[in-house]
């Protein structure tokens, strides 16, 4: 009953407060007078007995505003009063609320931006069902052969998925390009011959249709396809009754089985799926690494103990085939996390660019919340005078900036929904086809809580730190004082030093964004040493049924090679295993140094293997360092001689001639031939992620054919128009060898660094905000001290200053202030730069063109801040100056 | 003139639930009340009067309702409520065992 009562009062002060408040002037005002009455009748003059009262009673504002307090036991009312203060406050001073609002709302954006990003492509890169039991399985040969070549032999696979007992399923896989035959043409299409169980591994179902049967995995029986979404709506219109047709694809029908759900491609980018039809020799097979395979653990099962397993497994394996599987330990790594690998530590420096821009917006935001504090201690002295105590003023600051955030976050919102569909849809498919979870990048609800997390912790921090910075204030003084004009010493300091803070925190973050760019335009530059223009690069692979043996691959080769340097324009032609920028891991191998000691086991040297032809080098432009390149001679037949790149020699011939030693491949104890070096040649950038410099062997062709080359063409110019040539040159030879992947070479590297040239896109988008707060920062804090001495100036035009000294005075402040800063902030700057630098390694470098560009740019906008407040000041009329407030 | 930390403030309420226990009363007759049975000794302060009767009629002990007073004005008069008359009962026996356990130390010691 009694609670009952007490909110029904407390509802009624909060909804009547108008009541309220006259009551409470009324109560007091009846003491006052009744006591005044008392007093006249003891026998006090009227003015005495009001004077002798209202000193008795003390400030009545005081006791009405504690009167008020008792009531405040519940927020809500406190909160909207102050919400409805600090809107007012914010609406009177329009100028700083954009500022403010803006610089947090951008902070903000940029965060959600990335974290949308981050996001979807870290977290959340696949749309499977529980992707965190999901995991790659490959056999590992003891050398790390990089993510494109993580294969397993079919029969190891079938083997370890039903004597493991750690899968629940398990689907084996193989990349595949086919032609897709479109009104009278065909078009190269992304696609993966899968094993039946894939997508139920995956957790997907096609949104049309089935997924494949396990009899479709005969031989024979596998002309069925699963479609993209995309590219059923893209190239069949989204025709509802695709179920049943027949496509063709490389030159055969295939019928339509059903349609994926959108945004699903798995591996990316394909777009069709057949069935993984294997006869039983190749499933038998054991010797040849020629599947991927993704697995689903079992609910019990972890990663690691999956590993474990694996390896375990993999032990018994090689007791029981020493001859296939010596050496070979199958590893399980989750998917997603296969997805971190290259990618993490570049979106880690974009997150913490994105954090870079929130900080410098705090720091901004922190001295605009600063200059305006003095010019409120007036308020925040007279509030204190009428009772507002420590709490409510607390109270009301911490309401005031939350607003400011909250208002910041809703724009930062509204801006993120726009940029993230930008961010989305303004960059090529090409470059995003690659990228998993790219579709999937949006604000969602995660996204959109963590926004509001940031914006409340900004807005609390902001609060609490104002009323920090008034603690200790001298109420009779700061009343005392006069206008915001008037220049004590103590005043004149703090401005200083608030133009000094803020040139520090400008450059130290400014530097620390500046490298990061840095570092991304450094990466996109990653194939600086290729010369790739001019370059078409075709692929082709022989099938396996026509050229069974090492002659019949070199004749068509050979011939092939032959006919394409007799098109007219064509420069160099040439085959190599793996061309630079091809975002494939070449495939890499032990080697034995003949007589040399043999070294222990984990020992054994490893490097690179690449296969060209004579005309690789000068085709892409790549020089002979000592020695003589391959030429025709270096047949079958004739001692097997290798090139090794400069720095394999450097590493294992360290102060030797390498010309004339020979090595053979694999371990001491294989019987592969001893090849002898004859030359040195540079080394080439493989891919962006491979270090600069790898070590690598190059066989001659003749002496070590394949069926699958990437054959590339110099021309004087146009290099694209040479395709329906050099397509014409290989139906010639064999109508059914299709070439694929035909694309320039300068086309391959650009979309080989794609991601990073996104994010240095991004990167660069950061370091544009960063420079604008920062100058805002610098030239808002400075204009803003010299526009407080807009009445110091007035009084020096007054007695006669002239107007040159004066603004020659005033921007040598200025640049003072800003070299004191500078000085203080260089030392920071360089250690912040030499600490990212280990974190991020072999991104970032410190870099002193970029430490000197930015103090030089904060000069410029220091002088810049100065000269316009200074020269406006210089204009007013001494008089005005004078009253000027 | 006392300041209001020098009357504690549990003290204060009971004061002021004691003194309106018999009639509805305005502040200021409750500051003189208190003023003249305590023979000058305690003098409330309005700053703490006034904080403690809202404070007390927002824990609804008090309530209040405007009247007519002594020399025909407009005065908001306090009285009890029914669940203030229970707590001022239970208050004054706290504080007799608490006075005369005080008493009892100082004699002793």
């Amino acid at each position: 009953m009694r609670q009952v009562q007490s909110i029904v009062h407390r509802l009624r002060t909060l909804f009547r407060k108008q009541v309220f408040e006259q009551e409470l002037s009324d109560e007091m005002r009846f003491h006052l007078e009744r006591q005044v009455e008392e007093n006249i009748a003891s026998g006090m003059s009227p003015q005495e007995a009001r004077r002798a009262a209202t000193r008795e009673f003390g400030g009545v504002e005081q006791v009405k505003e504690e009167c008020r307090d008792t009531r405040r036991a519940n927020l809500l009312e406190t909160l909207y009063q102050d919400l409805r203060y600090g809107g007012r406050m914010l609406r009177k001073s329009p100028g700083f609320t954009t500022v403010a609002v803006l610089t947090l709302a951008l902070g903000i954006g940029a965060n959600i931006a990335i974290f949308s990003l981050v996001n979807a492509l870290l977290l959340h890169p696949y749309d499977f069902r529980e992707l965190d039991s999901l995991v790659r399985i490959w056999e590992n040969r003891g050398i790390d052969e990089g993510v494109d070549a993580r294969w397993i032999a079919p029969a190891d696979a079938y083997d370890l998925y039903s004597k493991t007992r750690v899968f629940e399923n398990f689907t084996t896989y193989r990349e595949k390009s086919f032609n897709l035959a479109r009104d009278g043409g065909v078009e190269p299409v992304f696609g993966c011959a899968v094993s039946s169980s894939f997508f139920d591994v995956l957790g997907v179902s096609p949104a049309l249709g089935r997924g494949f049967l396990e009899t479709e995995q005969q031989p024979g029986d596998d002309h069925v396809v699963v479609l993209s979404h995309g590219l059923w709506q893209q190239r069949f219109g989204g025709d509802s009754a695709i179920l049943g047709k027949s496509i063709k694809l490389n030159g055969l029908e295939y019928t339509v089985i059903g349609v994926t759900p959108p945004k699903f491609s798995y591996p990316v980018p394909s777009l069709l799926w057949v069935p993984l039809a294997l006869d039983p020799a190749q499933t038998m097979n054991r010797a040849d690494l020629s599947l991927m395979a993704l697995g689903r653990l079992k609910h019990d099962v972890s990663v690691a103990k999956a590993d474990a397993a694996l390896a375990a497994f993999s032990r018994q394996l090689e007791t029981e085939y020493p001859k296939t599987n010596a050496g070979r330990t199958a590893t399980a790594l989750q998917l997603r996390k296969e997805q971190y690998l290259y990618t993490l530590p570049l979106f880690l420096l974009l997150q913490a660019a994105a954090g870079f821009v929130l900080l410098l917006a705090c720091a901004n935001l922190a001295n605009l919340m600063f200059a305006r504090m003095i010019g409120r201690q007036k308020e925040i002295a007279m509030r204190s005078a009428l009772g507002a105590g420590p709490r409510r003023l607390t109270q009301l600051f911490v309401s005031e900036t939350l607003l400011l955030a909250v208002l910041a976050g809703t724009a930062a919102i509204t801006v993120s929904f726009w940029s993230v569909r930008l961010l989305r849809t303004s960059i090529s498919q090409d470059w995003t086809k690659w990228v998993p979870g790219w579709d999937g990048i949006q604000v969602d609800r995660t996204v959109l809580s963590f926004t509001i997390l940031l914006a409340i912790v900004v807005g609390l921090l902001f609060g609490l730190a104002t009323v920090l910075s008034t603690n200790g204030l001298n109420l009779s003084k700061t009343l005392k004082e006069a206008g915001p004009g008037s220049m004590t010493r103590a005043k004149g300091r703090l401005r200083s030093t608030l133009v000094v803070t803020q040139v520090v925190f400008a450059l130290v973050l400014l530097v620390c964004a500046g490298l990061t760019i840095q570092g991304f335009v450094r990466l996109s530059e990653v194939y600086a040493g290729l010369q790739p223009t001019d370059v078409l690069k075709v692929e082709i692979a022989l099938p396996e049924k026509s050229y069974a043996t090492n002659t019949r691959i070199t004749n068509f080769y050979q011939q092939f090679l032959h006919s394409a340097v007799a098109i007219p324009g064509v420069k160099e032609t040439a085959l190599i295993s793996n061309p630079p920028a091809s975002n494939v891991d070449s495939g890499t191998t032990f080697f034995t140094i003949e007589n040399r000691p043999a070294p222990k086991t984990n020992e054994t040297p490893s490097a690179t293997l690449e296969i060209a032809t004579p005309g690789y080098f000068p085709a892409l432009h790549i020089p002979l360092l000592a020695g003589r390149l391959f030429s025709e001679a270096d047949t079958a037949s004739v001692e097997q001689v290798v090139l090794i790149s400069r720095s394999l020699a450097a590493r294992d011939w360290p102060g030797e001639d390498p010309l004339g030693k020979r090595f053979k491949l694999g371990k001491p104890d294989s019987n592969e031939p001893w090849l002898k070096i004859i030359g040195i040649i540079a080394d080439v950038r493989q891919n962006w992620w491979n270090p600069p410099a790898l070590p690598t062997i190059y066989r001659p062709f003749l002496q070590a054919p394949q069926r699958g080359m990437a054959f590339l063409l110099r021309s004087g110019s146009n290099p694209a128009g040479y395709v329906s040539a050099v397509r014409e040159a290989i139906r010639q030879l064999d109508p059914d060898v299709s070439p694929r992947g035909i694309n320039t070479l300068e086309g391959e590297v650009t979309d080989s660094i794609g991601i990073i040239r996104i994010m240095g896109i991004l990167m660069g988008v950061f370091g544009l905000v960063a420079l604008m707060l920062c100058s805002v920062g610098v030239y808002g804090v400075l204009s803003e001290s010299v526009a407080q001495r807009t009445r110091e100036i007035g009084i020096r035009l007054a007695l006669g200053a002239n107007p040159p000294d004066l603004m020659k005075m005033v921007l040598g402040q200025a640049l003072r202030l800003t070299i004191i800063g500078l000085a203080i902030a260089l030392p920071m700057a360089f250690a912040a730069g030499r600490l990212m630098g280990a974190v991020v390694f072999g991104i970032v470098r410190l870099d002193f063109i970029v430490l000197a560009g930015v103090a030089i740019l904060l000069i410029l906008v220091a002088l810049i801040a100065g000269f316009f407040p200074a020269r406006r000041a210089l204009k007013i009329d001494p008089v005005m100056a004078l009253r000027y407030e | 003139m006392t300041k209001p930390t020098d009357l504690v403030q549990g003290t204060l309420d009971l004061l002021i639930l004691k003194t309106i226990a018999l009639e509805p009363m305005h502040g200021w007759a409750i500051a003189q009340r208190i003023r003249h049975v305590s023979k000058n000794v305690l003098q409330v302060n309005q700053g703490a009067l006034y904080p403690a009767l809202h404070r007390l009629e927002q824990q609804a002990w008090i309530q209040s309702k405007w009247g007519e007073s002594e020399n025909n004005r407009r005065a908001k008069y306090y009285s009890l409520t029914r669940a203030g008359r229970k707590y001022l009962q239970a208050e004054e026996s706290n504080w007799e065992r608490l006075s005369s356990a005080i008493g009892l130390v100082l004699k002793t010691v």
